[in-house]
């Protein structure tokens, strides 16, 4: 067991280091991954864990199918740098978008409605460069592309969603794990607010409620927890960076409700303090649990 | 010799029209173009801001160089640079002109009007931007024409998007992003009195069918400053013997300098467009350097400069008693841009150029109508509602032309308050309504919020008890960049607004007392 075990964490670390994929291929057919519901990686290179946590959730390959329109949506809703952990981290963004081309997608979007000046955001949290470069179509978003949606949600009935979201065969969902003042943190089930149209200040008055009904009709290929950089206070945009806390950890996996039940651990909460979580647990879009999970831990 | 000149009015205008347009954040720090060099040519705006506020812009030696070559060459600048006096031009040539010049005496009205500007930049009244050529036509084209534009083009493009008749957005869709990357701008623009600046641009132009180059002519006080400094000029026009005195020279004549009365040619009015060496028959028109004088003497009657002048001194106080230049009255919702100086010097400086207001990211800045008093019409003010100050934005205190907004660092840039937020408890959800809501908290920029919350238990109308957090503002943290008025979902008249007490560059306009 100890001896299996050392083996697969060896080659998913290999794989990290850009083994051609025919080898990991090989793993993951020959059964070598059990069923993982969280990856959860650690290590200096933001990218390398970002590959390594994918890996050990079975490889990108599992997710991704050739000529896939993939839609990715980091947190990129500040206008802050990376180092103020108030938007994804880019290396992970352009890690995700490399991994989605390498087994073949067609086309890799990335975009948020922002909340600060759209420009600058992009600019500045180092995504829009990172994204492009990786060969991603990074785009403003379009107003004219929100159609109205029977969410019929409990809070929410009908909203206007961010068409591309609907249209992409796949998504891939890029939150940052950091502070706010009302959901107290924020990550996954949270970044849906960035695909929302019109005056999405509203739902502040229901906001559990209404993220869970988003991420009851958004429903993601894969979810991936950025936590390289987390925000631990003045979220959600802070900018003291006596507020950052360097996590060097990146955590992936399918149900939304997991990851940030996992991802309320990091902040030294338990998953049922956070009030989207527990509604979402009861409402059986995930396992708030995360006892009951099979996590596997990495180190890059 | 027309050509030539028409290639260079061309190019220049071409050039003004690009860095107008690159007057927007492309998301860093900088803009990467000199977008207000043509302002920085603008000796006049240099003249006027060296009298009222004794302050040269960093860039001042431009308009130096400007003056130099008008020194040299006449006003070429009018003929051949000037990007007003091109769409003077070109909006001339639309009609068809047959008889000669109408000749009219009016040339002299321009220098009364920069007579009565300089008389009243001596006593500190900047009112130049006004009736300046540069400022007038980046703050038209800024406030109303390029949002008329841009409104029209996006209009058009909507419509075929939103029917799409037959694909045709498989077509319309990649002109338009194509358009949105270079003509557009980034978000339509919106602005008070637009309409009004663009009936008062329009005019201008139109004027232009009444005569040729009417606002040139007769109105324009750069084109009268550049003429005095012309009078000087070495480049002169001289006519030989062989003149017949047909006309022909007056009909083309750009600047209404009399070219056909050999010895009363007006230097000063000349614009150098050489029109009537081109149109000469007899080809007895050139252009020579000589310091001999060929030229009329100008008389602007002494009875009228000292009225104009007088006109403008009586305007200082005219448009100063009025409650708002008592530091107690100054108008609650009149926020600065970041980095403006006190409002006596702001007033000093502005030019009312617009730049800023181009430039700003959100479209919040705006040009006044009288908040700032009449003397102020046109300066920027930010309006939360319609656009915040971005926290992390410095670009209005790069264009500014003048430094009535400094340019700041962007560590400097956060810690300038421009206001302070005060919340209406009567509006507010959590207060007023036992509704939770925690907008105004989220988007406050500062590292620490300046928005904290009282957390507090209220009940609803069936006594059902309800967990709110009430917010309240740090008024030591505040620096009024408007976010949360902007963002509050009350949104007719936010629950949260910012007005200018607490602004850091004013002495009197203060709340705090530990500043004492
Ligand atoms: S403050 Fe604005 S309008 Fe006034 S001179 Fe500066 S840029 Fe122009
Ligand atoms: S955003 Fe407006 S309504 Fe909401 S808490 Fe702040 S002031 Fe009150």
């Amino acid at each position: 067991m100890h001896r299996r075990e050392f083996i697969k964490s060896a080659a998913i670390a290999a794989a990290g280091f850009a083994i051609p994929h025919s080898i990991d291929t090989l793993f993951s057919t020959a059964g070598a991954f059990e069923k993982v519901d969280l990856a959860v990686a650690h290590g200096a290179s933001p990218s390398k864990i970002t590959r390594a946590a994918i890996d050990a959730m079975g490889g990108m390959k599992k997710f991704i199918s050739r000529g896939d329109i993939v839609v990715i949506k980091p947190n990129m809703a500040w206008d802050r740098t990376p180092e103020q952990a108030a938007n994804t981290n880019p290396e992970v963004v352009a890690e995700v978008v490399k991994m989605c081309y390498e087994v073949g997608a067609k086309k890799v979007k990335v975009f948020d409605r922002t909340v600060n000046d759209p420009r600058r955001c992009y600019v500045q949290s180092g995504i829009a460069d990172a994204a492009k470069a990786a060969g991603a179509e990074v785009s403003y978003v379009d107003e004219r592309k929100f159609r109205d949606m029977d969410i019929k949600g409990e809070a929410i009935k009908s909203w206007p969603l961010y068409t591309d979201i609907f249209e992409a065969d796949k998504v891939i969902n890029i939150p940052v794990a950091k502070h706010h003042g009302l959901a107290k943190l924020t990550m996954s089930m949270k970044n849906w607010m960035g695909v929302m149209g019109g005056s999405r200040r509203q739902i502040h008055q229901r906001l559990d409620e209404s993220l869970v009904d988003l991420s009851m009709f958004i429903k993601p290929t894969l979810t991936i927890l950025d936590a390289v950089r987390i925000l631990i206070a003045n979220g959600p945009q802070g900018g003291n960076l006596a507020d950052v806390k360097k996590l060097d950890t990146v955590i992936v996996g399918i149900d939304q409700v997991a990851i940030d039940s996992f991802g309320a651990t990091l902040f030294g909460m338990k998953g049922s303090e956070l009030g989207y979580v527990k509604i979402a647990d009861k409402r059986g879009i995930g396992t708030m649990d995360i006892s009951k999970l099979k996590i596997r831990k990495i180190s890059v | 010799m027309k050509n030539l000149r028409k290639i260079s009015q061309g190019i220049f205008l071409l050039i003004f029209l690009f860095l107008f347009i690159q007057t927007e954040s492309k998301g860093r720090d900088d803009l990467g173009y000199p977008v207000k060099i043509f302002l920085d040519f603008d000796p006049l705006i240099l003249t006027t801001t060296v009298l009222s506020a004794h302050h040269a812009a960093k860039t001042f030696y431009l308009s130096i160089i400007a003056a130099g070559i008008t020194l040299i060459f006449g006003r070429v600048f009018c003929g051949w640079i000037c990007p007003l006096g091109t769409l003077n031009n070109i909006v001339s040539s639309f009609k068809k002109w047959r008889t000669s010049a109408v000749n009219r005496e009016w040339y002299r009205v321009k220098y009364y009007i920069l007579i009565f500007l300089l008389a009243s930049s001596i006593f500190s009244l900047q009112l130049v931007g006004i009736a300046d050529p540069i400022s007038l036509l980046i703050r038209s084209l800024s406030v109303s024409i390029y949002p008329m534009f841009n409104y029209s083009v996006r209009a058009v493009f909507d419509s075929i998007y939103s029917s799409d008749i037959r694909g045709i957005v498989n077509v319309s869709e990649p002109i338009y992003s194509a358009l949105k990357k270079t003509l557009l701008s980034f978000q339509q623009p919106f602005y008070i009195q637009s309409a009004f600046i663009g009936i008062l641009f329009f005019l201008i132009l139109g004027l232009n069918l009444v005569e040729k180059r009417f606002w040139c002519k007769y109105l324009c006080p750069l084109g009268a400053l550049l003429g005095l400094f012309s009078r000087f000029s070495i480049l002169k026009r001289s006519v030989s013997e062989e003149c017949a005195s047909c006309g022909a020279c007056a009909n083309v004549c750009q600047g209404g300098a009399n070219p056909d009365k050999k010895e009363e040619w007006r230097d000063t009015e000349c614009l150098y467009c050489w029109n009537c060496d081109d149109a000469c028959p007899q080809n007895a028109v050139s252009f020579g350097f000589s310091r001999e004088k060929v030229a009329a003497s100008m008389d602007l009657g002494r009875r009228r400069v000292i009225t104009s002048m007088a006109a403008g001194v009586v305007a200082v106080p005219l448009l100063r008693v009025n409650p708002l230049s008592k530091s107690e009255f100054i108008h609650a919702r009149l926020i600065r841009p970041p980095g403006s100086l006190e409002e006596k010097e702001f007033l000093k400086r502005c030019v009312k150029c617009g730049e800023c207001m181009k430039v700003c990211i959100t479209n919040g800045l705006q040009p006044t109508v009288i908040e700032a008093g009449f003397e102020g019409i046109w300066s920027p003010i930010l309006i939360p509602k319609i656009g915040y100050c971005e926290y992390r934005c410095t670009l209005c205190g790069q264009v500014c032309p003048t430094g009535a907004i400094k340019k700041l660092t962007l560590e400097e840039k956060v810690k300038v308050k421009i206001g302070l937020a005060m919340i209406d408890k009567g509006r507010c959800l959590p207060y007023a309504h036992s509704r939770p809501c925690i907008v105004c908290e989220e988007v406050c920029p500062t590292p620490k919020k300046a928005i904290w919350f009282e957390k507090a238990v209220v009940k609803d109308r069936r006594g059902k008890e309800v967990f709110v957090q009430q917010p309240r503002v740090d008024l030591d943290l505040c620096i009024g960049c408007g976010i949360c008025e902007a963002k509050c979902p009350v949104v007719d008249s936010p629950a949260i607004y910012v007005t200018s007490i607490g602004e850091s560059r004013s002495k009197d306009n203060r709340l705090l007392m530990d500043r004492y």
